[in-house]
């Protein structure tokens, strides 16, 4: 996948803001939908190598 | 059979196999999909075969042996498959051999050997012989022996269906490689193409075939294929857009010949109509006007007519705007709004029919293309796409062993969590009610995932704040300002001032900004300068986040745990 361009800019650092390592979890991803894809195609392939060899994305990069 | 289930002795093709017609493909060497035309020059085969004193005759030639010798022509069988006699609508085999009750499966009564007697011949043995000549087309066509294939179903052809489908395959000396869902084909079609782009997007199959219509939505995720929804219909098809020809020129021949009697109440004479009816309405699909011409209509009474497109379009207006209508009920099925879909795949014989994407076309917003002939120079032809689409995947898997194909097609493998809500960064400004969403992985998302954006930063550089959270996506109405120079009241409860208000509510679509899932700060970003997340999600939904200046070095990195997953029980 290109990458998504983004052209609004981010916001400014407000004032006094502060984070370990300047990183701050604040919430969780709401739950997942399990459902079927469909084996076909050439990036379905890719995904069903990776999960029967419990591979990374970085892992298959290589 | 040694070669079997060894692929390295493999020839393997495409097939697509409808109820009305067949098609054959095979890739080339640079990866290209070729639809091959059998012995009569046909790439569209009419699902097709017919007996004349023991002679098999297929495809095109047996489709015209419905004038004269339907009884011993079988056609439209496919849906029989794997069926029980009692769970099939026969109406489509009113005018050639009737199906019948057959040892808990389903059978024809054929003169099918040049004895004078009937053959129950069963639809599984039907099968096998379409596709032995389907098969030998094909192996002439290349020059040698084709012995395996990915052949593609409707998206509600059941289990048993695959079965009998199968077993009468390998009956042909076709080892099925995998069934592959029509509309998944088609899709595929499109995306193998070599200017295609991946991109995520949300779109619809809509397939009008000759005896059924398919809808299916579609999530396409950096090229993983997921079903939204799907809606099948016996009502819309090919059959009444035939019908509504037939019923035209029946009367434009009583006009004329009242006396010759009503062509539509003889069989002979129906079947004439129905072989030229089908043929003016593909002359429609390219000309504005087409001939009609059968000899001997009825009562021994030639007749020749045209038609225009127009009046075709306003006959079979109806069909098609239910046809859209399907298409609509089927973005509401997958709890989305018509502005979610970024275009429609139009498959199947009839929409070649302009009319059948100009009445999608206006169904939808302008911002959903319409992928069709009429609508679309690069469009697929709509009648070759799951056929393509087969031959493909074909070439992609030709080389795994079977039990490999097997495993990558179990739900160990396919069922996978998807993502409910679009995930993204806040920009212009961090606070929730004022800071715009701006999506970097879409709903409906297969994981894992990984994805990257690069997000411009205020003129000046400086130090930002990157927050990451899920976006809700919400369709923004707009009702139109009252007209101030209007001398009519604002509030009238009079129907025909609504009818005559000139612009309609304006509806886009846009984000609300849901659980807010981190921040982070990069700090001394150089004027002008870029910043690049990339975002992994595991199938657990934990993220693993990584935030830096392009070009910079350094940069931050975040994880979040996951934790809610749906991955025991089900919703
Ligand atoms: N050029 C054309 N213009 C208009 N209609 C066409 C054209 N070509 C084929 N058709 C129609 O398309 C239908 C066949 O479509 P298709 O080949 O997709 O069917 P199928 O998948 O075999 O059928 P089914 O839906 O019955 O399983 C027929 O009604 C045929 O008349
Ligand atoms: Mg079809």
């Amino acid at each position: 996948m290109t990458s998504v361009q983004i052209n609004l800019p981010l916001p400014v650092l407000p004032q006094g803001w502060a984070g370990e390592k300047d990183f701050k979890s604040v919430g969780q991803l709401s739950q997942a939908n399990d459902r079927n894809i469909e084996p076909v195609g050439p990036h379905f392939l890719a995904h069903a190598r990776r999960k029967r060899h419990k591979r990374t994305f970085s892992e298959d990069d290589r | 059979m040694s070669a079997e289930n060894d692929p390295a002795q493999r020839v393997a093709i495409g097939i697509s196999f409808g109820n009305s017609y067949s098609s054959i493909a095979f890739t080339t060497g640079d990866g290209k999909a070729e639809v091959i035309a059998n012995e009569d020059g046909d790439r569209q085969i009419p699902s097709i075969l017919s007996y004349v004193s023991g002679e098999e005759l297929h495809g095109g030639q047996a489709k015209s042996q419905l004038l004269r010798n339907s009884k011993n022509t079988v056609a439209y069988f496919r849906d029989f498959l794997g069926q029980e006699f009692k769970s099939i609508d026969p109406s489509p085999c009113h005018q050639s051999a009737h199906p019948v009750d057959h040892e808990s499966s389903i059978a024809f009564k054929i003169q099918d050997t040049e004895e004078d007697k009937e053959n129950t011949v069963t639809v599984s043995e039907v099968t096998t012989r379409h596709l032995k000549r389907l098969r030998n087309s094909a192996s002439d066509y290349l020059g040698k022996s084709v012995n395996a294939a990915v052949i593609t179903v409707p998206t509600n052809f059941a289990e048993a269906q695959k079965t009998a489908l199968n077993k009468a395959a390998k009956e042909a000396g076709i080892e099925v490689l995998q069934f592959i869902n029509e509309p998944v084909a088609a899709v595929l079609a499109y995306d193998a193409r070599p200017d295609a782009k991946l991109a995520d997007k949300i779109l619809v199959v809509a397939d009008l075939g000759g005896t059924r219509s398919d809808i299916a939505v579609v999530a396409s995720r950096g090229g993983i294929y997921t079903f939204l929804a799907t809606i099948h219909d016996y009502e819309v098809s090919g059959f009444v857009l035939d019908q509504v020809l037939i019923d035209h020129f029946a009367k434009e021949f009583l006009k004329k010949h009242k006396s010759a009697g009503d062509p539509r109440e003889n069989d002979r004479s129906l079947a004439k109509l129905k072989l030229e009816c089908e043929a003016v309405k593909k002359a429609l699909s390219i000309g504005t006007s087409a001939n009609f011409s059968v000899e001997s209509l009825a009562g021994g009474v030639d007749f020749t007519s045209t038609v225009n497109r127009s009046r075709y379009d306003l006959l079979a207006n109806k069909h098609f705007t239910a046809f859209a209508r399907l298409v609509t009920h089927a973005v509401e099925k997958a709890q989305l709004d018509p502005l979610d879909i970024s275009e429609i795949i139009l498959a199947g014989g009839n929409s070649h029919t302009p009319k059948a994407a100009s009445a999608l076309a206006y169904a939808f917003p302008e911002s959903t293309t319409v992928l069709a002939p009429s609508t679309s120079p690069t469009a697929i032809n709509p009648s070759e796409l799951s056929v393509r689409g087969a031959a493909i995947q074909a070439s992609l898997i030709q080389e795994f062993e079977l039990e490999d194909i097997e495993q990558s097609t179990h739900p160990m493998v396919t069922v996978t969590p998807h993502l409910s809500h679009a995930v993204g960064v806040l920009c212009i400004s961090a606070d929730e009610s004022s800071g715009i969403f701006n999506p970097i992985i879409d709903a409906e998302t297969p994981l894992p995932v990984r994805r990257t954006a690069i997000i411009a930063t205020p003129r000046e550089g400086g130090d930002v704040l990157i927050k990451l959270a899920e976006g809700l996506r919400h369709i923004k109405i707009t009702k139109p300002e009252p007209k101030a120079k209007t001398e009519k009241e604002p509030s009238s409860d009079d129907d025909s001032d609504e009818d005559s208000e000139e612009e309609e509510e304006r509806r886009e679509k846009t984000w609300k900004v849901g659980t807010v899932l981190s921040e982070a700060a990069l700090k001394g970003i150089k004027k002008g300068g870029k910043v690049e997340v990339q975002i992994n999600i595991s199938a657990d939904l934990a993220v693993n986040a990584i935030f830096r200046e392009v070009g910079g070095k350094g940069g931050v990195r975040g994880i979040l745990q996951g934790g809610k997953t749906t991955q025991n029980g089900s919703a």
